[in-house]
């Protein structure tokens, strides 16, 4: 069975040639980038990069194969950066130890809260996340014992210090983040090919149907929700270390949530590369044209470009730019 | 056949010629070019867009005026400064500001400093406001040993993490608000100019609206201490999101437990909806003081008029100090032609941090980082060749804090007939004091 898993996560012998260059192309860019890209911004535009592709592999899971508008995702990355900030700033545990506790600590409050809220459907599903969201973000303003609104800061520690990762390049966090994304991946292969894979897309097709073939829509959807919180709480300990700061506004805001979905569904939601495809083209375009227009006077442009950007794509083929992709595949 | 070819002969020998001309010329002015005075560049981190864009929109013209003064000659100009052509120390060195707008955005500030300090290669930084923002940017800059100089960020955390890279000009939080509660006392002593000693049961009761980033939680934290080492209670405290559309809600649980005096911590937006929602309200207090920021900006004062008057701020200036410091009356003049607006507490402690930029690299005369440090951590500017009201500048390790400046103070000053009188301290006021605050009509 564990064979079976791995074989089934490491095989992408199903997908088609072109996808499978395409993931290829994808991993030699991420290993060579550091070495043939020196510049100090274009390397920690790519490791928000690939700390966003990890947010929207997880996202996909619910929001794109499960069809689920769930806009709280900011809640699942806050929590899992406060137990990772708060364990290694108050009990001084290495980043190794606290993680896994972070990402334990997301995905039981993502079960949680999945519990009740999966009851509802449709709007009122998207509105109780959002309202979820924005509680947790208040609840976190509001307490002394997480630092309230001043949020918490990392000690600075002597580079390089691999226990608690801290190092003097962006060099290791790339490679550490791209670590997580392979692994996100490499996960999200294996669960399109299983058992709750199929459940979850025969859900998002039509959720009676499936009930009544026997599959407990409620839990599918919970199970996949947990597994999305450990996603967001992966990324989530990661940007602890790599900023050594966060408070309520950088990890739990309702933007936050709203980019992780935009940036999915704008890729393409529901398909295996459309995070990635969609981290791609918002993630340099939100963070270049910022740094290009908005230290040149050109104020609010950088805005419209984005807005319009998202609006083209979405006004064009709402599947996203992997609707597109498979059009022009189709045609051919 | 043969012609054309002797033609072409001469024809490249004219381009050989023509090119060695060229290039003679182009080596002479590429000597010239490197005769020049190399530029040095200071990266400036502010919030260009986003709720606060006004006030780092302010900063940056200041900034920008500033290093105008250093890079070019203004004889008028009585501090050093204006007999300036570059910074002397550094052969004429002109200042290059690149500017980048962090959008409030700790973690965009962080991005935006490794741009600034690996790709644009600035020997320091300056900004960045928000002292969220603040704190990552002094992350970057410590890590990758690069000097930065904060004029406005007031949490008092920032000096107190043991970083050797950071120096702050402003006083911060702590100082504003133990200046304000040293009023209150002299205040019950009958020693302020214009009011009879007010009891204490009048003022003791304090109402604290605070919106809810590291500034604004910072000072609440800072008003609970220093009200409960002085003895006066906390009836109601509201904290808040300064982007919220409405703040009827907190209006009301702010002024429910009729608190006699009301102090806050809000950017512009969030100042001028409090303020309008307080005035529906018919709000009442003996005292209101304000953290400077959204209470003391030009656009607060337009969009209200008459109606701020008896309104306290803690700030750092005050047009009235023209009267004290012609240099600020006359570097006021030239901000207002080119920014539309006067100098005000943000504003002036930008143009000053700047200031120090340029004596800290005068002093080094290198742009290495490790001279430029220890040159801050040694500087002395002297207070008359500033246009802020300090002894100086003077970056000290003291109570527990790094780099802080301790020759930095504060004032407190009341808005009457709608300009703003120093108040406090008592050897420097301008007017006397308008109790109780007259609400806002």
């Amino acid at each position: 069975m564990q064979i079976r898993t791995l074989k089934d996560a490491l095989s992408f012998g199903d997908l088609p040639a072109s996808e499978r260059i395409g993931f290829i192309l994808f991993i030699i860019f991420c290993l060579i980038f550091p070495w043939i890209i020196k510049g100090g911004f274009a390397q920690a535009v790519m490791v928000q990069f690939l700390v966003f592709c990890l947010y929207g592999l997880g996202w996909n899971l619910i929001g794109g194969y499960g069809g689920q508008v769930a806009l709280g995702q900011a809640k699942n990355v806050g929590m899992s950066a406060y137990t990772v900030a708060l364990l290694m700033v108050r009990w001084d545990i290495s980043f190794w130890a606290s993680t896994p506790l972070g990402v334990i600590e997301a995905t039981i409050e993502s079960f949680i809260l999945g519990y009740f809220l999966f009851r509802l459907r449709g709007h009122y599903f998207a509105i109780a996340t959002i309202a979820v969201s924005l509680v947790w973000q208040q609840l976190f303003i509001n307490w002394n014992f997480v630092g309230g609104a001043r949020g918490i800061e990392l000690p600075l520690r002597e580079p390089p210090n691999f226990i608690y990762m801290r190092f003097d390049s962006d060099i290791y966090y790339h490679y550490f983040a791209f670590l997580l994304v392979m692994l996100a991946i490499l996960y999200m292969n294996w669960f399109r090919k299983s058992k709750l894979g199929y459940q979850l897309r025969a859900i998002t097709s039509n959720e009676d149907v499936a009930e009544s073939l026997g599959i407990n829509a409620h839990w599918v959807k919970v199970k996949a929700y947990c597994i999305t919180g450990v996603f967001a709480g992966m990324g989530g300990a990661f940007y602890t270390v790599y900023y050594g700061y966060i408070d309520p506004f950088s990890v739990m805001h309702l933007e936050l949530s709203i980019m992780i979905a935009l940036m999915t569904m704008i890729g393409g939601a529901g398909s295996m590369w459309g995070p990635i495809i969609g981290a791609m083209i918002l993630i340099p375009l939100d963070r270049y044209l910022g740094a290009w227009l908005g230290g040149r006077g050109i104020i609010g442009v950088d805005f419209m470009i984005y807005a319009m950007m998202v609006m083209i794509i979405s006004a064009y083929e709402p599947r996203g730019i992997w609707g597109i992709i498979e059009k022009a595949r189709r045609k051919r | 056949m043969g012609t054309k070819r002797k033609i072409t002969g001469r024809y490249f020998l004219k381009v050989i010629v023509g090119l060695l001309v060229v290039g003679v010329a182009l080596s002479m002015g590429f000597g010239m070019t490197i005769a020049q005075p190399p530029e040095v560049k200071i990266g400036v981190i502010y919030p260009l867009s986003g709720p606060v864009a006004h006030a780092g929109k302010m900063s940056k013209d200041a900034v920008a005026l500033c290093v105008d003064y250093i890079n070019n000659k203004y004889p008028d100009l009585p501090i050093p400064i204006g007999n300036w052509e570059g910074i002397p120390g550094l052969n004429g060195a002109k200042i290059k500001l690149i500017f980048a707008d962090h959008r409030g955005e700790p973690d965009r500030g962080a991005d935006l400093a490794k741009k600034l300090i690996l790709d644009d290669k600035v020997v320091g930084i300056c900004g960045c406001y928000h002292s969220s923002v603040t704190k990552t940017v002094s992350t970057v800059c410590e890590k990758y040993k690069i000097p930065m100089i904060n004029p406005e960020s007031t949490s008092p955390v920032l000096t107190k993490r043991g970083y050797k890279w950071f120096f702050r000009a402003t006083p911060h939080d702590r100082i504003f608000v133990r200046d304000f509660f040293e009023f209150l006392e002299l205040l019950t002593q009958g020693k302020v100019s214009g009011v009879k000693a007010v009891p204490k049961e009048e003022i003791d009761e304090i109402g604290v609206c605070t919106e809810n980033t590291e500034w604004g939680a910072g000072t609440r934290n800072v008003i609970k201490e220093f009200a409960k080492k002085y003895g006066y209670k906390i009836v109601s405290d509201v904290i808040y999101a300064h982007e919220s559309p409405d703040l009827t809600a907190e209006v009301r649980r702010l002024l429910a437990p009729k608190p006699e005096t009301l102090m806050f911590a809000s950017y512009i937006s969030d100042a001028i909806l409090l303020t309008k929602t307080m005035k529906e309200f018919k709000a009442k207090a003996n005292i209101f003081w304000s953290q400077d920021v959204g209470f003391y900006q030009p656009k607060y004062m337009e969009t209200f008029g008459p109606a701020i008057n008896g309104i306290l701020n803690r700030t750092v200036f005050s047009k009235k100090l023209f009267a004290v410091k012609p240099v600020a009356k006359y570097i006021n003049v030239e901000f207002k032609k080119r920014s539309g607006v006067d100098f005000m507490g943000t504003s002036a402690r930008a143009f000053t941090g700047m200031q120090a930029w340029a004596y800290v690299l005068n002093k080094a005369g290198s742009t290495d980082p490790e001279a430029i440090r220890k040159a801050a951590e040694t500087i002395e500017i002297p207070g008359k060749e500033l246009i802020v009201p300090w002894k100086g500048i003077k970056f000290e390790n003291v109570g527990g804090e790094t780099n802080q400046n301790t020759w930095s103070s504060g004032l407190i000053v009341q808005y009457q007939a709608q300009q703003p009188e120093i108040i406090y301290p008592l050897d420097v006021a301008t007017a006397k004091f308008i109790y109780p605050w007259p609400g806002l009509k």
